[in-house]
């Protein structure tokens, strides 16, 4: 935790509630982002807890995708983008000198809002990071490959056509090939940026089932411009407004007693 | 209203361009279809009868303002019957049935008439004696055997060595010259290609600005200068070196030292290079940003990224750039004629002993023949027609590649669509 | 963590990730050394053509007059064919360009394209061949009908235009209209000056620039017209679609928005052209006759820098004055061709970015 807790804008780090019982698994502290000369991202504090679901909700353009994309240094790929502060993966500083950027990457699984498959079959989109990490073995990675599948709740689907094209999925079934995809090189934080903004309302249904499977095992951390979405699947809801973020709580308490004004003016829908 | 029909007669006047385009392509493509095909047709014999009383008998080979062309039978050499008869000589024209043309080994053509038994007077009648190739009846032909005639002609024509010099037989070796060309060349520019594109996908700064200036303004050097820095660097200077070091022994007969496959090769790659850097460079950057954001936050280094997933994604495009260069380089003519391409080579650069390539060998190539059948043979008719035979298969293998090459972009483009936002 | 089989080790153990890190660290550094090894050496053999050149000829200061006066009048039969190649195919290509991208049927536009690409794609040796074959001879009594078929067809079509053009519709389709209408027009064109053979004008030589300048024209036209389709092309939707709105008729959008907007990706279109019939080989080789005649006849004969080198390199010592002076040719085309091709290119650049801005705006 930090020792002094910043002044508004960027207000209270730590969850009220149950929150403060359980372990943190991300952490950032002070972090700040700019593309060439704009604020993306301005002081922020948060304490991801571990092995719940965290929803980041807020108006679009207010840099809940800024945000994911500074955790895993994804933003490193662009030329004119400057991060300062800490993020604490674990015990790990994201942004240390020594940290290997791309294992960073591989214990922070991301789903992107659009499914994308790569262009190979189903088996080789999962067996895509294992092959990163050296594994050959064949076996090993059928075994490998039917966990994550499983665990994706794609298994079943699949199993007998797993030398298809991904592209023959349907987009539901994309959304978990990229989450199986995710899995199988064992992350530790599964961050999801709109995930079912291309889906159907029966393959969201789907999807948010598997959330909470996942959240057993993993700490996940949602990006979603949906509330209901976010009330209904999340433990945890932060709420950002223009690169700040505002208010950070239990979800049932944030969307049934926010304590800042923007906050429910956003959950009334009075802008957003 | 006088306004409006103004504008519609320019309308008009640019659509009868297009027109005229699409004639000028029409025209091009159906001459080539009928004159390269022609020569294999079997050709209808003729008799004349003049107002002197003789009679010729022959192939009527043009018909031109108050006379007609004619070609006899050749009993002495190629292309040395010719004989132009003026319209008002000639009493009657027929085309007898019983027509015989005998085709020898060495391209000369007899003519003669009657029963089986007239062939080998016919024979007997040339002064210089050759083998028979062929017998032919061609007034008598139904249109059956008329294909027959020409499939065989058409098997002649790929898969024999030229007769007398060039005039006649098949383009074989020029055939396994182009390819083995095109196929060294590729060996050469692929590799290049490719590691310039990834360099330039890859990289920032000012290198790439510099490469892709260097690139952009030698794209449109003319093919010839390119000729002439093969001659110039790689046979009078490179060749010559290494003449000088490995093959002391064999000066002052040149090995590398004069034009051969492998200049050529070299020279022919640095003219297609940017067209394969422009290509797949194109390709890298058509794939949506999506997948190679995928493969990098699955923890893939940006160069892992890059060659298992984006080069193997942008395979169709490093297709297209192989075959857009292939083509470019199978209609590149003039630059071969300084780095090694001849008339009639006496070895072809493939073959079947040790180390079966042979770069230093010099080459034919289909594109010379046509340059060198149209202007520079002995016998200017049938050179023509031969150049025309050559010009309509170089052209139908370059609209092949280029067809493909098309027919890829467009697939590639399919594929990415479904992922783009 | 993840439920694998008990087989497999945690993927998580620090040693294995560090093991594996070490080994893809290296297998990136053989690969980039791999890329910048290609791209050096390509870059080289690029350089090499300039440098070679340049480093042949730099020594050798002084070229006696005879040279520079050969060299003069190579110059000038390579802008003889040049210019008349550029007087074919640039009003061509520039009139099909701007139907194909403005007032095309888009499925006619479809096929448009590929056919014009697949003319640029037939080798120049092979319209050498028609040239020098089958055009040279016919040409060599009916310049006249060519004269006066250049004449005839556009004021046809302006005339058909004025009369039936408002009655016609569906004016994306027309050339197809046209195709057959022109083909039987230029037939009967031929047929009757094939009857009467004109003498009016009749050429020095049955090789000459205005036979060069058909077949270059035609090898050049796809180029010049892909180009300006694409700066025609460029020039956002929305321009034209506010010319509409204000009651233009598409010649009318054509000549205040889309000209003006894309006039200098035309005018890079004419130049590329140009650079293009300045270096062309073989059609010169075939068709123009190589005897070096100066002056601007377009119905004598002449010899270009390009067939000069054809000709002229693989017969010359490496050491003479004649080498020299061919090396000295070559350097004047490189320096034409990248000169012309460099103004196209940054013409275009500029083009391509205030289009690209206007069309954000």
């Amino acid at each position: 935790m930090l020792s002094s807790i910043p002044e508004f804008p960027s207000s209270s780090i730590a969850p009220a509630g149950s929150a403060e019982n359980a372990d943190t698994a991300l952490r950032t502290e002070d972090l700040s982002l700019w593309y060439g000369a704009r604020q993306a991202l301005d002081r922020v504090d948060l304490a991801i807890p571990a092995r719940r679901i965290t929803a980041l909700i807020g108006p679009s353009g207010c840099g809940k995708s800024s945000l994911l994309r500074c955790l895993n240094r994804l933003n490193d790929e662009i030329a004119e983008c400057r991060v300062d502060g800490r993020v604490l993966i674990g015990d790990t500083d994201a942004y240390a000198k020594d940290t290997l950027v791309h294992d960073l990457r591989r214990r922070i699984g991301m789903v992107f809002q659009r499914p994308n498959p790569f262009p190979l079959s189903i088996h080789d989109n999962v067996a895509y990071g294992l092959r990163l990490l050296g594994i050959r073995h064949r076996r090993e990675l059928d075994e490998r490959i039917e966990a994550a599948l499983k665990s994706a709740t794609l298994w079943d689907e699949v199993a007998a056509r797993l030398d298809d094209s991904a592209f023959s999925l349907s987009l539901g079934q994309q959304q978990r090939l990229v989450i199986a995809r995710a899995l199988a090189v064992e992350p530790e934080i599964l961050m999801l940026d709109e995930p079912a903004s291309a889906l159907d309302p029966v393959s969201t249904l789907r999807f948010e089932e598997l959330l909470h499977e996942l959240a057993q095992r993993y700490t996940l951390l949602l990006v979603t411009h949906n509330m209901q979405q976010a009330a209904r699947v999340s433990d945890f809801t932060a709420f950002m407004h223009q690169g700040c973020l505002i208010e950070f709580g239990d979800t049932d308490a944030l969307f049934t007693n926010p304590r800042e004004r923007r906050t429910e003016d956003f959950i009334t829908g009075r802008y957003g | 209203m006088t306004r409006r029909r103004a504008d519609e007669a320019g309308t008009w006047v640019l659509a009868g361009a297009v027109a005229l385009c699409l004639a000028a392509m029409l025209g091009l493509l159906g001459l080539l279809a009928g004159a390269g095909f022609a020569p294999l047709w079997p050709a209808t014999i003729s008799e004349l009868h003049l107002h002197d009383g003789s009679t010729l008998l022959g192939e009527i080979v043009a018909v031109y303002d108050g006379a007609e062309a004619l070609r006899i039978s050749e009993t002495d050499r190629i292309g040395g019957a010719y004989r132009r008869v003026p319209t008002a000589d000639i009493a009657a024209q027929w085309q007898p049935a019983d027509a015989i043309v005998l085709t020898l080994t060495d391209g000369r053509r007899l003519f003669g008439r009657g029963h089986a038994a007239e062939e080998s007077t016919l024979l007997a009648s040339a002064s210089r004696p050759a083998e028979v190739l062929d017998i032919v009846r061609p007034n008598a032909l139904g249109t059956f055997a008329r294909f027959g005639v020409f499939a065989r002609n058409l098997g002649r024509f790929f898969g024999t060595r030229p007769a007398a010099s060039n005039l006649d037989g098949g383009v074989l070796p020029a055939l396994i010259g182009t390819l083995t060309l095109v196929l060294v060349m590729s060996v050469i520019v692929m590799p290049l290609g490719i590691a310039t594109a990834v360099y330039l996908h890859q990289r920032r700064g000012l290198g790439v600005r510099f490469v892709r200036g260097a690139i952009n303004m030698l794209a449109g050097v003319p093919s010839i200068v390119y000729g002439v820095l093969g001659l110039g660097l790689f046979v009078h200077g490179l060749g010559a070196d290494i003449d000088r070091w490995f093959y002391a022994d064999r000066l002052p007969m040149p090995t590398f030292g004069s034009g051969g496959l492998l200049w050529a090769a070299l020279t022919l790659a640095l003219l297609t290079l940017p067209v394969v850097v422009v290509s797949v460079e194109e390709g890298l950057a058509r794939i949506p940003v999506s997948l190679p954001e995928g493969s990098l936050a699955l923890g893939a280094t940006r160069d892992e990224t890059l060659w298992h997933l984006l080069l193997p994604a942008a395979r169709p495009a490093l297709l297209t750039g192989l075959i857009l260069a292939i083509a470019r380089a199978a209609g590149a003519v003039a630059p071969l004629m300084l780095v090694g391409v001849v008339k009639l080579a006496p070895a072809l650069p493939i073959d079947g002993s040790f180390p079966y390539l042979h770069p230093s060998r010099q080459f034919m190539h289909l594109g010379f023949v046509v340059y060198d059948a149209a202007l520079a043979s002995s016998d200017a008719i049938r050179g023509v027609s031969r150049a025309y035979a050559c010009a309509a298969l170089l052209v139908g293998v370059v609209i092949a590649l280029n067809l493909s090459a098309i027919l890829l972009r467009n697939r590639l483009r399919d594929r990415y669509r479904a992922l783009e936002t | 963590m993840l439920g694998n089989p008990a087989t497999c080790e945690s993927l998580l153990s620090p040693d294995f990730v560090r093991a594996a890190a070490r080994s893809r660290l290296r297998r990136g550094r053989l690969r980039a050394l791999l890329v910048n090894t290609g791209t050096a050496i390509a870059l080289t053999g690029l350089l090499a053509i300039p440098l070679f050149l340049l480093g042949s000829l730099l020594p050798w200061t002084g070229f006696p007059a005879t040279i520079w006066h050969r060299f003069d009048m190579l110059l000038a039969g390579t802008l003889r064919a040049a210019a008349c190649a550029v007087l074919v195919a640039v009003p061509l290509g520039i009139a099909t360009a701007m139907f194909t991208a403005h007032f095309c049927a888009p499925r006619l536009r479809a096929w448009i394209k590929p056919a014009l690409e697949i003319l640029e794609a037939v080798p120049t040796v092979v319209l050498g061949l028609i040239a020098a074959a089958t055009l040279a001879p016919w040409l060599k009594t009916h310049v006249a009908t060519v004269l006066a078929l250049i004449v005839a067809v556009p004021a046809v079509l302006l005339a058909a235009g004025f009369a039936f053009g408002s009655r016609v519709r569906g004016e994306g389709w027309l050339p197809l209209w046209l195709l057959p209408l022109l083909i039987a027009g230029a037939a009967v064109g031929v047929a009757i000056a094939a009857h009467r053979p004109s003498a009016a004008i009749v050429p020095a030589s049955p090789w000459n620039a205005m036979l060069v300048g058909l077949a270059l024209g035609l090898a050049a036209l796809p180029l010049v017209f892909s180009i300006a389709e694409d700066a025609l092309f460029l020039v956002p939707r929305v321009q034209t679609q506010a010319a509409f709105a204000l009651g233009a008729t598409r010649w009318q959008a054509l000549t205040s928005v889309l000209l003006p907007a894309a006039g200098s990706g035309l005018v890079a279109a004419a130049l590329l052209g140009l650079s293009r019939c300045l270096g062309e080989t073989m059609i010169v080789l075939m068709a123009s006759g190589n005897t070096p005649i100066a002056g601007f006849d377009p119905l004598v004969g002449l010899r270009s820098i390009s067939a000069d080198l054809a000709l002229g390199m693989p017969e010359t010592a490496p050491t003479s004055e004649a080498y020299r002076s061919l090396l000295l040719a070559a350097l004047a085309l490189l320096v034409l061709t990248v000169l012309l091709g460099s103004i196209a290119d940054f013409v275009r650049e500029r083009l391509r970015r205030r289009l690209h801005a206007d069309g954000h705006a």
